[in-house]
């Protein structure tokens, strides 16, 4: 039986699984994937921003993605509040399909299909070539947002959040 | 005293992918127009031997985000050429099914997200949007059609996971293809109106001379319109098996791309897509296609690439009524997929991806290991006749301002729906106007 995702938070990578360190977002989407079930739908998108607005309207989602940014460091993490922050350069032209994030969102906005929260995860890349392995220090901030995406969606030691005061 | 004069567009919007074109003119006309593609070259070819021959399908669908169905559907009919494999009736219409689907997905994306913004007059969808919802709407309504089709059949909407050598791994039952229909029957409604409004955009004027048609390639088969079977044929009278593709084309490197230009040998360039499939299959589109094209006044032939989007508009629609026809006579397959032991051979492919011919060539052997692969994507294809156009082009609308000339040129070049992420990284424009002297900046 498919399980009921509607009202809950959704994991959504963008770039390509073959494209060296494109495929961060991929890779922790595959890590999360076991983790989440039954708690997060997780959503491989490798291109077409206007599928995003279907994915995430009315939904809370975390972002995963890399970066392409010649100030940063391989390996830096960007974390962004999509919906509220200014999207630097590097993040509002991901994707080369057409649309870029920026636009999927402003585009969203329009039609009124954003999403209730929108946790962007940006780790920065070099080498982008086809069949290349992810770099190192791509793995190494992978596991850090890998961390992070658990903790938000998984706060208390894996069952859902305590909203109890003691 | 002379004037130089130079525009420069660091990123053409709009496109698949990312790349850079560079024209210099004069008053006396075009000197230089170079598409360049900063392709590595080739990589998916060479990631591909050693791999099994199942891998195939899956791995090349991830060449492309837009298009991964068209992959898949040129490297399992290779496959099962090399393999002598001729997968049933049923199996061949569920391929169709999905392949309908990828066609409305992709045409309704570049229809009214990059294509519609050019004829109305906005730098971006979304600013289109903000003045016409209405119509942004509609697109995405008619897109989430053909990602259903995808979905159902593909096991998700982006790069699908049930499409095997020999059929699928799990077929529909005619009760899960059922809920579809009434999505579909509205979808269709909303894509003959997109025929209509399409119909009714300003379009430049712009037909090539005589000594400088277009010679358009597509598949031919003889009872359908061609997707994923037929023989490949052009206005100038070409017409052989997809086994004898590498005799009649060549890829040719050029000294400012790393992508490879594909050529016909005997003719040099060519036109691949839409508009090809149109003008040498009219007589296969589906009568309700046919109706609304003449509703609009829309000929059975055109040679206006600007008119291109009308041609997706009623490709879109031909999609959806194929796609009913289909689902309404559906037989499910007795078993999803036919087995076969792999052996050596070699298979060649031609199917009709959205943007046009999608060449696949595999050598396997007997273990099912590829030896050797070739992939020839549609953009390719085009990017000479993209060149030529607008060489052909810009002397013809000099008189506009610069703003408005190079406006011009992207649309020209969205004309083709370019994929250049099945082949690169980035894309600049570059307009360089010498009206006489020297000159300078790019």
């Amino acid at each position: 039986m498919a399980v009921e995702y509607s009202a809950s938070w959704v994991v959504i990578s963008l770039g390509n699984r073959f494209r060296g360190d494109d495929s961060v977002g991929p890779y922790i989407l595959h890590r999360l994937r076991s983790q989440l079930a039954g708690i997060a739908e997780c959503i491989e998108n490798s291109g077409d921003m206007t599928r995003l607005m279907e994915d995430w309207s009315g939904r809370r989602v975390c972002m995963v993605d890399a970066l392409v940014d010649d100030s940063r460091e391989v390996g830096d993490i960007l974390r962004l509040d999509g919906l509220a922050e200014p999207m630097p350069e590097s993040v509002s032209t991901t994707s080369s399909h057409g649309l870029n994030l920026g636009e999927a969102i402003e585009l969203g906005r329009i039609m009124q299909a954003l999403p209730l929260e929108l946790k962007l995860f940006g780790i920065c890349g070099r080498n982008f070539n086809t069949s290349a392995e992810l770099s190192p220090a791509v793995i190494d901030a992978a596991v850090i947002v890998e961390k992070e995406i658990l903790e938000q969606l998984i706060p208390q030691g894996g069952d859902h959040q305590c909203t109890n005061n003691p | 005293m002379t004037k130089n004069k130079t525009i420069k567009v660091d990123y053409l919007a709009r496109v698949e992918g990312e790349g850079a074109l560079y024209i210099r003119y004069d008053d006396g006309g075009v000197h230089d127009v170079k598409l360049k593609i900063f392709e590595p070259p080739r990589f998916f070819e060479g990631f591909m031997r050693g791999r099994d021959y199942l891998e195939a399908p899956d791995i090349t669908a991830r060449i492309c985000g837009i298009c991964p169905v068209a992959y898949q559907m040129s490297a399992v009919h290779a496959m099962e050429d090399a393999l002598g494999l001729k997968p049933t009736a049923e199996l061949r219409a569920l391929r169709r099914l999905i392949y309908c689907g990828e066609w409305i997905e992709s045409h309704t994306l570049h229809i009214y997200m990059l294509h519609a913004p050019d004829f109305l007059g906005y730098p971006s969808a979304v600013d289109m949007a903000r003045d016409h919802p209405k119509v942004v709407q509609n697109g995405l309504q008619i897109k989430k059609a053909g990602n259903a089709i995808v979905s159902l059949l593909g096991g998700r909407e982006i790069h699908p996971i049930n499409v095997r050598v020999g059929g699928f791994y799990r077929v529909p039952s005619a009760g899960e293809l059922r809920p579809l229909r009434e999505q579909l029957v509205e979808a269709r409604d909303m894509a003959a109106d997109t025929v209509r409004w399409a119909a009714s955009l300003p379009f430049p004027k712009f037909e090539r001379d005589d000594h400088n048609r277009y010679e358009f390639v597509s598949l031919s088969h003889p009872s359908e319109y061609p997707m994923n079977e037929g023989r490949i044929v052009s206005t100038h009278g070409l017409d052989i098996a997809p086994a004898e593709y590498d005799s009649h084309f060549r890829e040719e490197h050029v000294e400012y791309t790393n992508a490879l230009h594909s050529v016909l040998v005997a003719r040099g360039a060519y036109l691949v897509g839409p508009m090809a499939r149109y003008n040498l299959n009219y007589a296969q589109l589906s009568p309700l296609t046919q109706q609304v094209a003449e509703e609009v006044g829309f000929p059975p032939y055109c040679a206006n690439p600007f008119k291109s989007i009308v041609v997706r508009s009623l490709e879109v629609l031909y999609a959806f009524d194929e796609a009913l026809r289909i689902i309404d006579s559906y037989r499910q397959p007795r078993e999803p997929y036919l087995a076969i032991a792999p052996h050596a051979g070699t298979g060649y492919a031609v199917t009709e991806a959205p943007r046009g011919l999608l060449y696949h060539r595999y050598s396997i052997c007997d273990q099912g290991k590829i030896t050797d692969a070739k992939i020839v994507p549609p953009t390719s294809q085009n990017q000479k006749t993209i060149e030529d156009d607008l060489r052909t082009l810009l002397p013809k609308f000099l008189h506009l301002p610069e703003d408005k000339l190079r406006a011009r040129c992207e649309q020209a070049i969205r004309n083709y729906d370019p994929c250049i992420s099945c082949a690169t990284h980035f894309l600049k424009l570059h307009m360089r106007r010498a009206t006489g002297g020297a000159n300078h900046g790019s």
